[in-house]
């Protein structure tokens, strides 16, 4: 796709993201042909539909495809994905002599699917095997929580039984933790908007002394800072396109998941009371962006890990080209 | 030509040529070492085309993309062989001769700066015009054969080495704020200019404070038109927030660089490390994209201001880090490498204060890309 043909696509997929939800939302970009834009251009088809399926506060099986597709299986093929628990990157199972052992989460998509993609890594020597199970194999608890909307499960099963697809190197799982902290980045960055958005038209419509109390200064710096945490984490998720480095994934979500937590505590002031309300949308994207952070490791994980690295390297990641 | 192209040459030229471009001195020198070190870095790399290009060919350039010297001063900036506090000062004030200057004059001066023949400074500031620009008082008078200046600057970089100065001075009435400012190119070695350089906390006496006494300046050293001045100033400032803003990254890049590998085991913790790193690679990844805007030709703008946070928020987490991690060194020591990571990080401090402060970046953000409306 070109710059025009991507700007239309992604025009169509924010239309699909306001429009629709769940299983209707995986429909309407299924028909968009958004899976084959993924298979073709991971990083530029993920920018397309997770800032506005952020933005919109919606939900979709989109993760799935993604974390398929970076374990470089054709994402049409695959139903359903385990993801890793909240807070870490590990890999949702381990092969034990005794068997594979899961303890991870899933979308949707997993209660409607048969068979799901496992990335099970081994005990012994730290390969990694990705192959499916049945999901009758799986004990599924429907995740209520902080956000019930997001529509996880939590995935437990004990020996159960992995039929192989292929033998990958532990590096694939690798590639599906970049891709994957990629996706989730933009949609926090999205939610991250969104809440931004809300406070600024709060703060031009409320009038209080007289006066709309955005023309307070105070309240001018918190929502300036707010913008400035936004587009200097959209800055270093879009950089990834050119620097696909498992670390500048890594700096990427952190910058976006503690940026967007700083969004969220400057918009709340803000919005004051009417933000504390169920009634008003702000608690929505609140609880969806606290559960994203923790999605694929949390801005507070990933930054001690990093920090542990570079301390134990002592030089920095490898720096961004100037063009 | 082309930034690879460009890239690999000059990374040979200046591995080749390592020792020579070195500094003699050992930490940061004195500012009389750094002024004389950078004549010479600007003059050998004038002379093999590095200084040259990026520039109008009417100013002594050799063409190309001013991309081309963003990765120079990242290339000085990460090898030690220069400072970015006065090497990047071209970056603000060749252009604003380029795009102000009457032809001839940027052609027989902007060489001039780029060759390391002359220093150049900038009177922007005042006692009584710190960030209300706007409000500055010092005076040009308009006389039969030119402009007559009486005021006082401070905060003027570099004033007791600098050969001309870009002056903002006064032509319309106190009350006409922006609407009457002229800028003015002024020789320092003119009659009734008395500099007096300030002692900051940092020790370095890089800032004067500059007097002018009915110093005469020409009609032909105007910049831009008559009470044109702020168009002047706006249009530099970006300039400061790009290129230069490159080249200062680079330069802290380099620094946090060396603190990982100077900082003794558990003297910093896993976290702190890791976001200051993090802060690094956002103003990295930000100002990247107004590099490849200048590249296309885009104006630069409002927006720049987010840059300038940025590299403010960036600076002081990499130089707190450098104070918890090194403490001992940069309290205490007196040898030459702790004095520089000491001055380093007080004039850290000020980053939040010089070139516009955090404050009037976040209300230039506020109102101009978020929109806010009036702040009254």
């Amino acid at each position: 796709m070109d710059a025009a043909e991507l700007e239309l696509f992604e025009q169509s997929m924010r239309q699909a993201t306001e429009r629709h939800t769940g299983e209707a939302l995986d429909a309407a970009v299924a028909d968009l042909g958004w899976p084959d834009a993924l298979a073709e251009d991971p990083h530029a088809a993920v920018s397309t539909l997770f800032p506005w399926q952020g933005v919109a506060n919606t939900t979709s099986s989109a993760l799935d495809q993604v974390v398929a597709t970076g374990l470089g299986l054709d994402p049409a093929t695959a139903d359903a994905v385990l993801l890793p628990r909240l807070g870490t990157v590990a890999a949702p199972a381990h092969a034990t002599g005794d068997g594979t052992s899961i303890r991870g989460l899933g979308t949707a998509a997993l209660r409607r699917a048969d068979r799901a993609v496992i990335v099970a890594t081994s005990e012994s020597d730290g390969t990694c095997t990705v192959g499916t199970v049945a999901q009758s194999d799986l004990q599924l608890q429907p995740v209520g929580g902080m956000d019930p909307d997001f529509g996880l499960v939590e995935v437990t099963g004990d020996r159960v039984d992995v039929r192989a697809l292929t033998d990958a190197p532990g590096s694939t799982w690798h590639s599906a933790v970049v891709l994957a902290q990629l996706a989730v980045s933009y949609e926090i960055l999205g939610a991250a908007r969104t809440m931004l958005a809300l406070a600024r038209d709060h703060a031009l419509d409320r009038i209080q002394y007289g006066r709309p109390i955005s023309s307070f200064q105070a309240v001018r710096h918190r929502l300036a800072d707010a913008l400035v945490a936004i587009e200097a984490a959209e800055a270093a998720v879009d950089a990834t396109r050119d620097v696909p480095t498992p670390q500048l994934a890594v700096i990427a979500k952190s910058l976006a998941g503690r940026g967007a937590l700083d969004v969220a505590r400057h918009s709340q002031q803000v919005l004051a009371g009417i933000g504390f309300t169920a009634e008003h949308p702000f608690h929505r994207y609140f609880r969806r962006v606290l559960l994203l952070d923790q999605l694929f490791g949390s801005a507070h994980s990933l930054t001690s890990v990093l920090g542990a690295e570079l301390l134990r390297s002592r030089q920095l990641p490898q720096l961004l080209p100037l063009a | 030509m082309e930034l690879t192209t460009f890239r690999k040459a000059l990374d040979d030229w200046l591995d080749e040529n390592k020792s020579e471009l070195a500094p003699e001195h050992e930490g940061a020198g004195t500012l009389d070492d750094q002024m004389a070190h950078l004549a010479k870095v600007k003059r050998l790399g004038y002379e093999a085309g590095w200084m040259r290009w990026g520039w109008p060919e009417r100013v002594g350039g050799l063409g190309g993309s001013p991309i081309l010297r963003a990765y120079l001063g990242e290339a000085l900036m990460i090898r030690d062989v220069v400072d970015p506090n006065a090497y990047s000062m071209t970056e603000v004030l060749a252009p604003t001769m380029v795009d102000f200057a009457p032809r001839e004059l940027a052609s027989v001066m902007v060489p001039r700066l780029l060759r390391g023949d002359e220093i150049w400074c900038q009177g922007f500031s005042e006692p009584g015009t710190g960030s209300n620009l706007a409000s500055l008082a010092c005076r040009a008078t308009r006389t039969d054969d030119g402009w007559r200046v009486t005021g006082q600057k401070v905060w003027t970089s570099y004033a007791q080495y600098a050969k001309r100065c870009v002056l903002l001075t006064r032509t319309g009435s106190q009350e006409s704020a922006h609407r009457g400012i002229t800028a003015l190119f002024v020789d320092m070695d003119s009659t009734g200019i008395t500099i007096r350089p300030l002692r900051t906390m940092h020790g370095s006496d890089e800032f004067c404070e500059v007097f002018y006494d009915d110093v005469a300046v020409p009609f032909e050293r105007t910049l831009g038109e008559v009470d044109h001045g702020w168009t002047v100033a706006m249009e530099l400032l970006p300039y400061e927030r790009s290129t230069a803003l490159w080249h200062r990254c680079a330069y802290l890049q380099r620094r946090l660089e060396r603190l990982l590998a100077a900082v003794p085991p558990d003297a910093l913790g896993a976290a702190e490390v890791g976001e200051a790193t993090q802060l690094l690679f956002a103003l990295r990844a930000r100002s990247r994209i107004t590099q490849r805007r200048i590249a296309e030709g885009q104006q630069l703008g409002p927006e720049t201001s987010i840059d300038k946070v940025l590299v403010a928020t960036a600076e002081q987490a990499v130089m707190d880090l450098a104070a918890r991690g090194l403490g001992s060194e940069l309290l205490i020591g007196d040898d030459a490498v702790s004095q520089r990571w000491r001055a380093e990080y007080l004039y850290s401090r000020a980053a939040t204060i010089y070139g516009g402060t955090a404050e009037i970046q976040r209300n230039i953000v506020a109102r101009r890309l978020l929109d806010l409306g009036d702040d009254r």
